[in-house]
Parts: structure tokens; C-alpha cells; sequence
């Protein structure tokens, strides 16, 4: 069973008077197995938003269907299973944070002891502790990130559709949030994510669909679409200097060009994580 | 999982107490109370600018302008909670994407509405809950007052006669002070407020802007006060009276008048225009419920 499934899912807005459609969405099949991290991809404005909207039934696809664990969309039970965060959420910002979850928690039929351990749990998960019992309108715009993680969480759902995760959020958390959604793929979630941040999604989805213009133009395992098949490079450690060149006739001699000798580079992220977490003076630190 | 999600009257409460919490943290509210709080305790001294020398027309006056004050305080800013406290719980929602977060959870969209305006309307009635003790209060305190005064003058009354009427002022300052049809009037203002609310929160299922809302609302609110003369104007034509009946007739509600002038007012007439407002008001939140059924979010 597909956790989501979509069958020719179409949707076109109105302009307004005289000005026609917008196609923000065209024939779109999607099939999201369960238990993989799914990346759906593509610029602004390529129909990710509508995507996850048509599934969630927040907007009426003008032609096509959508399934949640093959349950309808148009059918209030399709949501039991699903959390959802949507691009750059604001919430309620004269609740706390812990008033947020427990909101949030009764709306999915949660209470009393079991709700209060459960915004405990996702509380130290996301790594709001100190901020529980702080109004949301104080929050920075990564904790409202993972106070958004954590609402779409409460009721421990097996489908998680994230828009734009990392949007707006330093290295720091948009590393941890990249860190929570391997946890959750570890404990058996589904995860939908839209980005165009290409790295993060190149780093936690098991398989991608790149939309553009509202089609879904490329689908498929990531490893696969991203790995040169008639290319090898090996990283070494320790070669002395002369043993370079025997590697290369070697190579030479066995038919193949070399095409690149250099030293591997750290990515710009991993140098600033590094820097940051050396930096031993801790985030309370004032001048 | 294949579960049925039936209607819950427990997530409308979760919906009606969190619009609720919002709207009180909200200091735009609370400043608008308090104003309304100043403005009916200080009834009481605006009324004795007309300090005379006639204690039982000193009396009579005084207790007529508090609560003309008192209803009318009531009556503006209590609208003025309802219709913006309400033209703005749609906007904000689409604004802050929080309602993405509601509505993607298993929470039917009818629930939604309804948790929304619930929330306005217990806003509402607390609001007219504190003003009218504030109300009573007033009273109370000017009944004191004034039965002191009137007292004074049994004391000094010379023959049995003039005894007698300044028992009798003792005895209408009490009646007019403790008169049981405020309560009927500010049970009518209540439901006109949450009619209010009702029709604010049916344009905001259609439109995005705030002000738009807050404007349309605020038409219905006199065009249905003046719906009624102009009912009575064009009785002859039926299509006009027929078209005249889809604006709410607010006037209807306006029972505080009659209460000042000391006319009472019947259980039954109470019942009889607490019961349109009732149904108009469902019709009203029916229809919103229509619209935003299939309203693109």
C-alpha cells in the first residue's frame, strides 16, 4: 500500500474575471511508498505547495484524485495518520509552546496525562526545553520551526508532509531537523518533503520527483539519478608522492583517462558546523 | 485504518476555547473592556450633575440616565467586540497559516467554523457578563445613595402624609434600581451581538480583507436598525417587505428604551425575539458553513 497516492492530480487556479487559469498543476501520478523519505523538488512556483494542498484537501483539485494509505483525501479520516508543517508557520503566538502542543493534541482527541507526556516527549525531542513556557510571539523563526515539527508529531502519525522544512533556518537547525526526519524514516515514518534546497533533500531522501511548470518531469531513487555510472573516483590517505604518478600510468595503462587529481574539499556547511560546535563558549554566552 | 471520523463537539470546544484564549490575550480587547468598565462606573457621577432640590425627579433621573448610559455602553462596545473580534479570526487564520495546521489534522471544517465563532461568542458573553455587573453594581451603589436621601426625608417629614410619600420614594427608588427587565434587555443585546458576529463571520468566508468585514458588518448593523421603519414605510409592495426580511430587523432587540421609560416587558416577547435571533443566526452560520465547505484555503 502507497502512503500517498495520486492519479492524475490536476488543479487549475482562477485568475479572476477575463483572465483565464493558471495551471499550477498537470496530470500529476505520485506514488509515495511507505516507510521512504520522499523529496519532491523543483523552483518556486512549480506546483509543490498545491501538490501537498491537493493532498491534504485544503484545495479541490480541478480534475485527478488523491489517496492517503488509500484512504480518499476528500474524507476527514485520510488525516488521521498525517502531520503536517507548512511553509514558514506562524501559529498562535499568544500561546506558549507547550500551550501549542496541547492544542493541538486535543484536536487529534489527545488528553489528560497521555497528552501531557506526549508534549513532554516531542518538547526535549525538538529541543524547545527551555522555551516551553514561553509565548510563541518571542520565538525565533527556527523554534517555530520545531514547534511546527513537533505539532505535526503529537499524534505520533505515520505520514509526515513537510513544505519547506529548512526555509529560513540557520545550518545549525536546518542540520537537526535533517538529523530528526533520519530518526523518524529509522522508526518507520513516511516522510513527504518539498525543497529546493538540493543538498539537504540529496542527504535524507531515499527518492525525489522534480516538478517544473507543474509537471512532474523526473522521478527516482536518488543514488541512482545522481551517481556517474561510467566515472570512479577513490579518496586516499597517506599515498606518498611518487606512488601518484605509478597510480596514474597504471590507470593510463588499463585504458582509462584521468580526468580530475585533486584534494577533496569539506562542504562550506561542515566547516561552519564544525567551527560553531568547537566554539566552546555555549549559546548563553554575552559580551 | 479505516476508522470514521464523526462530528465532535470536543474539538469545537478545543477550536472555541483557543479562539477564546487568543482574543483575551489580546490587549485590543481588554483595553476596549476597560473603557466600556470606565465609562459605565462613571455613569453614576455624570447622573449627579443634575443634582435639584426635588429628591423623587433628583432620583428618577439619575436612574434613568445610568442605565441610559449603562445599555448604551453595552450596546456599542459589546458590537464593537463582536464584529471586529470576529472579522479578524479568518484573516488571521489564512494569514498565519495556521489554519493549514487545523484543517490537516482530522478536524472537519464545519467544526472549524463553529469552534471560531463559539470563541467569538464567548468573548462576547463574558464581555456583556462583566459590563452588567458593573451595570448592577452602579446601580446598586446609586440606589444606596438615593434611598439615603429619601430616607432623610421620612425623618424629617412633618405630617403622616409627607411620611407616607417618602416611604413610597424609598420604595420606587428600590423597584426602579432593581427593576428584573435590565436582565431581559441585556439578554437581547446579547443575542443581536452574537447575530453580529454570525453575519461577520459569514462575509469573512467569502472575503480575505479585515476592514471589508469589519464595514459590511457594520452596514447590516444599521440597516438593521433601520429596516423596521422602512418595513413599516413599504407594507404595500410584498416583494420590497420580502427582500426588507433577509436584513436581520435589529431593532427588534431594542427593548432598553422601554425599560428606562419603566414600561414592562413580557417573558414572552422576550422569547419571541430571542427566538428570531436564534434562528436567523443559524441560517447565517449554515450559509458561512456552505461557503467555506468548499472554500479554497
Amino acid at each position: 500500500m502507497d502512503a500517498i497516492r495520486t492519479e492524475g492530480l490536476t488543479k487549475k487556479y482562477n485568475l479572476g474575471w477575463r483572465k483565464g487559469r493558471f495551471l499550477a498543476l498537470e496530470r500529476l501520478n505520485l506514488h509515495v511508498r511507505e516507510g521512504e523519505v520522499y523529496g519532491l523538488l523543483g523552483p518556486n512556483g512549480s506546483g509543490k505547495s498545491t501538490t501537498l494542498k491537493c493532498i491534504l484537501d485544503l484545495v479541490s483539485p480541478t480534475d485527478g484524485a488523491a489517496w492517503i494509505f488509500d484512504v480518499p483525501s476528500t474524507k476527514v479520516e485520510s488525516r488521521l495518520h498525517v502531520g503536517f508543517l507548512p511553509e514558514n508557520p506562524y501559529f498562535y503566538k499568544y500561546l506558549t509552546g507547550a500551550e501549542t502542543l496541547e492544542f493541538y493534541g486535543q484536536l487529534c482527541g489527545i488528553r489528560g496525562a497521555a497528552l501531557k507526556k506526549r508534549i513532554d516527549e516531542l518538547i526535549d525531542l525538538v529541543g524547545l526545553t527551555t522555551a516551553r513556557d514561553r509565548r510563541l510571539s518571542g520565538y525565533s523563526k527556527g523554534m517555530l520551526q520545531r514547534i511546527g515539527l513537533a505539532q505535526a508529531l503529537i499524534h505520533d502519525p505515520q505520514l509526515l508532509m513537510l513544505d519547506e522544512p529548512t526555509a529560513g533556518v540557520d545550518p545549525i537547525g536546518s542540520r537537526d531537523i535533517r538529523d530528526l526526519i533520519l530518526r523518524l524514516k529509522k522508526m518507520g515514518k513516511t516522510v513527504l518533503l518539498s525543497s529546493h534546497l538540493l543538498a539537504q533533500v540529496q542527504d535524507v531522501c531515499d527518492r525525489i520527483g522534480v516538478l517544473n511548470l507543474g509537471q512532474l518531469i523526473l522521478e527516482g531513487d536518488v543514488n541512482q539519478l545522481i551517481s556517474d555510472q561510467r566515472r570512479l573516483s577513490f579518496t586516499l590517505e597517506g599515498l606518498p608522492a611518487v606512488a601518484r604518478g605509478q597510480i596514474e600510468d597504471a590507470a593510463r595503462a588499463a585504458g582509462a583517462t584521468v580526468v580530475n587529481v585533486e584534494h577533496p574539499q569539506t562542504t562550506l556547511e561542515t566547516l561552519f558546523l564544525d567551527a560553531v560546535r568547537k566554539d566552546e563558549r555555549g549559546a548563553g554566552h554575552h559580551d | 485504518m479505516t476508522e470514521r471520523v464523526g462530528f465532535s463537539l470536543a474539538r469545537v470546544w478545543t477550536i472555541a476555547g483557543n479562539t477564546f484564549t487568543e482574543s483575551v490575550r489580546q490587549k485590543v480587547f481588554n483595553i476596549l473592556l476597560i473603557f466600556a468598565l470606565v465609562i459605565i462606573a462613571s455613569a453614576s457621577f455624570f447622573a449627579e450633575f443634575s443634582l435639584g432640590e426635588d429628591v423623587a425627579a433628583v432620583a428618577s433621573y439619575e436612574l434613568k440616565s445610568i442605565k441610559d448610559t449603562c445599555f448604551g455602553a453595552l450596546s456599542v462596545i459589546g458590537m464593537l467586540i463582536a464584529i471586529v473580534g470576529t472579522a479578524m479570526l479568518l484573516p488571521n487564520e489564512l494569514e498565519n497559516r495556521t489554519i493549514y495546521t487545523i484543517l490537516s489534522k482530522p478536524v472537519r471544517r464545519f467544526e472549524f467554523l463553529l469552534g471560531k465563532y463559539f470563541g467569538t461568542v464567548l468573548l462576547t458573553f463574558v464581555s456583556v457578563l462583566l459590563m452588567s455587573l458593573m451595570f448592577l453594581a452602579v446601580l446598586a451603589f446609586k440606589e444606596v445613595r438615593l434611598s439615603k436621601s429619601a430616607k432623610a426625608e421620612v425623618t424629617a417629614a412633618g405630617s403622616d402624609t409627607e411620611k407616607q410619600k417618602a416611604q413610597e420614594l424609598v420604595v420606587k427608588i428600590h423597584d426602579e434600581a432593581y427593576d428584573p427587565d435590565i436582565v431581559k434587555g441585556i439578554l437581547l443585546i446579547f443575542v443581536k451581538l452574537c447575530l453580529l458576529a454570525a453575519i461577520t463571520l459569514f462575509v469573512s468566508t467569502f472575503s480575505t480583507s479585515m476592514v471589508f468585514n469589519v464595514a459590511v458588518a457594520l452596514l447590516v448593523f444599521f440597516a438593521g436598525h433601520l429596516v423596521g421603519i422602512a418595513k413599516e414605510a413599504w407594507q404595500a409592495h410584498t416583494i420590497v417587505t420580502y427582500l426588507l426580511g433577509v436584513i436581520p430587523d435589529l431593532g427588534m432587540f431594542n427593548v432598553a428604551d422601554d425599560i428606562i421609560l419603566g414600561n414592562v416587558i413580557p417573558w414572552p416577547h422576550v422569547g419571541k425575539v430571542a427566538a428570531y435571533g436564534v434562528v436567523y443566526l443559524s441560517c447565517v452560520v449554515g450559509a458561512a458553513h456552505l461557503i467555506f465547505a468548499s472554500r479554497e484555503i
